[in-house]
């Protein structure tokens, strides 16, 4: 039953995991339902109406309007505030939905409001707990300013201050530039200096509401110009200016000076999550892709008909499956391994936008001159390219997740990798429910690697428990295991005679090559995870019949990754890429989606 | 842990491991050998002399970023056994303030007596 506001779905959790998944999946075909075919012209929802407000650099009102009927800010806020938030995998799929027609909408309607709502879910009062649940559940915003445009994400040179007074007030004073939403959010979510000393306790998180402030701000608060952005255009980007204004003791987010903390137990969520949910923009590249070939006639053929078009179709379906493997063991983690999260949520942040941004370069060429078109039914595929850095970029850029992976790894290497404790397989469970999210005990530093771990026995379990499955293609998956357990052999000897320099943000190129390999070998291991899970039936599933199971995705998967390490490669059966060919093309067809969970799309 | 030392000859990090026995704990480790010992890692982490790191200039201020000032948690309990918590070079951000803690607590507790992470 599609529900009018999605409210009702929410008292699921008791009723067990099948009604858990029935419930999200209803969520998902009512949103789809709501935004409708995308392709169809005459939507006003769809994706000439986005590309049209995205060229004026507004986000679409009626899509906006829409989003607030699906209540959809209930994604952001925990069930015991009355949201509908549970689980950050559940979180990612749920928002794959917006990303897939328009990146700026995910993250200028909500995502950002999410980003700054999660400091306040971790260290909040309950009275700020219970302020922000109503705002975002009445249909309000949230804008998170962490960041300043002169210190990037060195954001403990952060100079925004907030100065404490006896009475435990602080007065602000200082400027935040580029600030999604800064204007039209009801509530602020400041991080501010709050003393003078250098290092990493001298700053606080602050909820500032903009309603309580003396005045309603008028005397204190000034907007900065908008920023022109080349991706991402519809997204409201500008900056704020406090001065001399006071704000009341109970708007301190946690304790004074656990501002760094608090951020770096925050982002172990949001880089994990905002990744999963970006996955719906790389859907509608390869979808975009497809359409393309399938409709074009070439030398008197179809494109579908080039070798070199179908090769990357089929690459580019393997790439987000990667991903969304990736993604999953990222958000999951959060759940099941808190005290690893702290890597995982690094690595999935540098990799995915990575991976994706690789692969719709690659299916540029496919689409040839009409890549370049911005508008048109080929349009998505532009303005895909134009949003993904913007997205990537936003509150983690690249090299500040490899400086979070990179000190980290020394001690892994030398503590974990060696017979640590292999994840547990509900990390690859695609739908499988998972225990009630507690960010408090997210770790600041990983103190083991089971993802990583996994790896150690994997070759074995494909040779023995797998085996029949694996079929024709259990000597190549066997070999691919193998070659990915040598990796992180040679990468823990690697890792061990890193100079302590290199664990800095002064680190040397070599160990950000370290990073990049880490990250691949994490892939590589929650791919193997993702497929060893398909033996039983998992809820709502295809079951062990279905295309998960089959051993030819897992074997391409780690074949891409085994080339990206510069991994000798096994041959593979014959018949591989018409096998994966007719899954992209189904899925085209029948309207699923490009990811583990083979969503039914609307058009 | 080979770290690619210049200019002048800080201590051989791991050589300072303090004797766990026949000595006892603590015996000999007052805040001096700690300091020297930390002094050795941060000239490690920074590629700079010994000599030219400030006792009491906060690790921020030679360019120790948050993230690396994590790691040096580990390094505390492989070489000292001491379980510490993983911000404990934010919370006493020089190699003085440091050392001094480190001092008092391998003084109080001694090496691995403290709970934490097992592994090492």
């Amino acid at each position: 039953m599609l529900t009018r506001t999605g409210q009702d779905t929410a008292a699921t959790g008791a009723a067990g995991p099948e009604a858990e998944e029935r419930a999200v999946q209803r969520r998902i075909a009512d949103l789809e339902r709501r935004f409708g075919d995308p392709s169809d012209p005459d939507n006003p929802l769809g994706l000439a109406a986005l590309l049209a407000a995205d060229e004026r650099g507004e986000l679409l009102a009626e899509a906006e309007e829409m989003l607030t009927g699906f209540g959809l800010n209930a994604e952001f806020v925990p069930r015991a505030l009355g949201g509908r938030l549970e689980r950050v995998d559940t979180l990612g799929r749920v928002l794959r939905t917006v990303f897939r027609r328009d990146a700026s909408l995910g993250l200028g309607y909500g995502v950002t409001s999410f980003l700054a709502a999660v400091a306040v879910w971790a260290a909040g009062t309950p009275e700020q707990r219970r302020r922000v649940a109503d705002l975002l559940l009445g249909g309000g915003r949230l804008a998170i300013a962490y960041h300043e445009l002169a210190h990037g994400n060195d954001f403990v040179r952060n100079e925004f201050r907030a100065t404490p007074l006896a009475d435990g007030s602080f007065v602000l004073d200082g400027a935040k530039q580029v600030i999604n939403n800064v204007v039209r959010a009801e509530a602020l979510v400041l991080f501010s200096r709050t003393s003078q000393e250098p290092g990493s306790r001298s700053h606080s998180v602050l909820l500032v509401e903009k309603d309580r402030l003396p005045d309603g701000g008028r005397r204190h608060l000034r907007y900065l110009p908008r920023y022109a952005t080349v991706g991402v255009r519809g997204c409201q980007n500008a900056g704020v200016e406090f001065s001399g204004c006071p704000v009341g003791a109970d708007a301190l987010v946690g304790g004074p000076g656990d501002g760094v903390e608090l951020a770096l137990r925050s982002f172990q969520i949001t880089r994990s999550v905002v990744p999963s949910m970006i996955l719906g923009g790389g859907d509608t590249a390869l979808r975009t892709a497809v359409g393309f070939a399938l409709d074009r006639r070439l030398y008197n053929r179809s494109v579908l008909d080039i070798p070199h078009a179908r090769a990357t179709l089929v690459g580019a379906f393997v790439d987000l499956l990667v991903s969304d493997c990736l993604a999953l063991a990222a958000t999951r983690a959060v759940h099941l391994l808190p005290d690893q999260t702290s890597v995982y949520a690094a690595a999935v942040k540098y990799l995915l936008p990575k991976l994706l941004t690789e692969t719709t370069y690659d299916l540029s060429i496919v689409l040839g001159a009409n890549f370049y078109v911005r508008g048109g039914e080929y349009g998505a595929f532009q303005k895909h390219v134009r949003d993904l850095p913007m997205i990537s970029l936003g509150h983690a850029g690249t090299a500040a997740c490899q400086a979070t992976i990179i000190p980290q790894l020394p001690r892994l290497a030398r503590t974990a990798w060696d017979g640590g404790q292999p994840a547990p397989e509900a990390l690859f469970r695609v739908r499988d429910p998972l225990p009630p999210l507690d960010p408090s005990l997210l770790g600041l530093v990983a103190t083991g690697d089971g993802l990583a771990c996994s790896l150690a026995g994997a070759a074995d379990a494909l040779a023995g428990r797998h085996a029949a499955r694996a079929g024709e293609y259990a000597e190549a998956l066997g070999a691919l295991a193998g070659e990915m357990a040598a990796e992180l052999r040679s990468l823990r000897d690697e890792c061990a005679a890193m100079p302590a320099r290199d664990r800095t943000v002064l680190a040397n190129p070599r160990a950000y090559a370290i990073a990049d390999r880490y990250a691949l070998l994490l892939a590589a291991a929650a791919c193997l995870g993702v497929w060893c899970g398909q033996e039983g039936d998992a809820p709502g599933a295809g079951g062990p019949s279905g295309f998960l199971a089959s051993p030819v995705w897992p074997a391409l998967a780690l074949t891409r990754l085994a080339r990206r390490l510069g991994r000798p490669l096994p041959k593979l059966p014959d018949g591989w890429e018409e096998h994966l060919l007719d899954e992209v093309l189904a899925r085209f067809h029948e309207g699923r989606s490009y990811d583990l969970y083979d969503t039914p799309l609307a058009g | 842990m080979v770290a690619q030392q210049t200019g002048a000859q800080p201590p051989e990090p791991s050589a300072g491991r303090p004797p766990a026995a026949p000595d006892g704990p603590g015996a000999g480790w007052g805040p001096g050998a700690f300091a020297d010992w930390l002094t050795a890692r941060l000239a490690a982490f920074l590629q700079r002399p010994a000599g030219s790191i400030d006792p009491r200039t906060p690790f921020a201020e030679y360019g120790l970023d948050s993230v690396a000032a994590l790691s040096l948690y580990g390094d505390i309990e492989e070489e000292f056994a001491l379980y510490l918590e993983p911000t404990v070079a934010w919370d006493h951000p020089s190699v003085e303030a440091l050392a001094r803690h480190l001092a008092d607590e391998y003084a109080r507790r001694g090496p691995g007596a403290a709970h934490g992470p097992a592994e090492v």
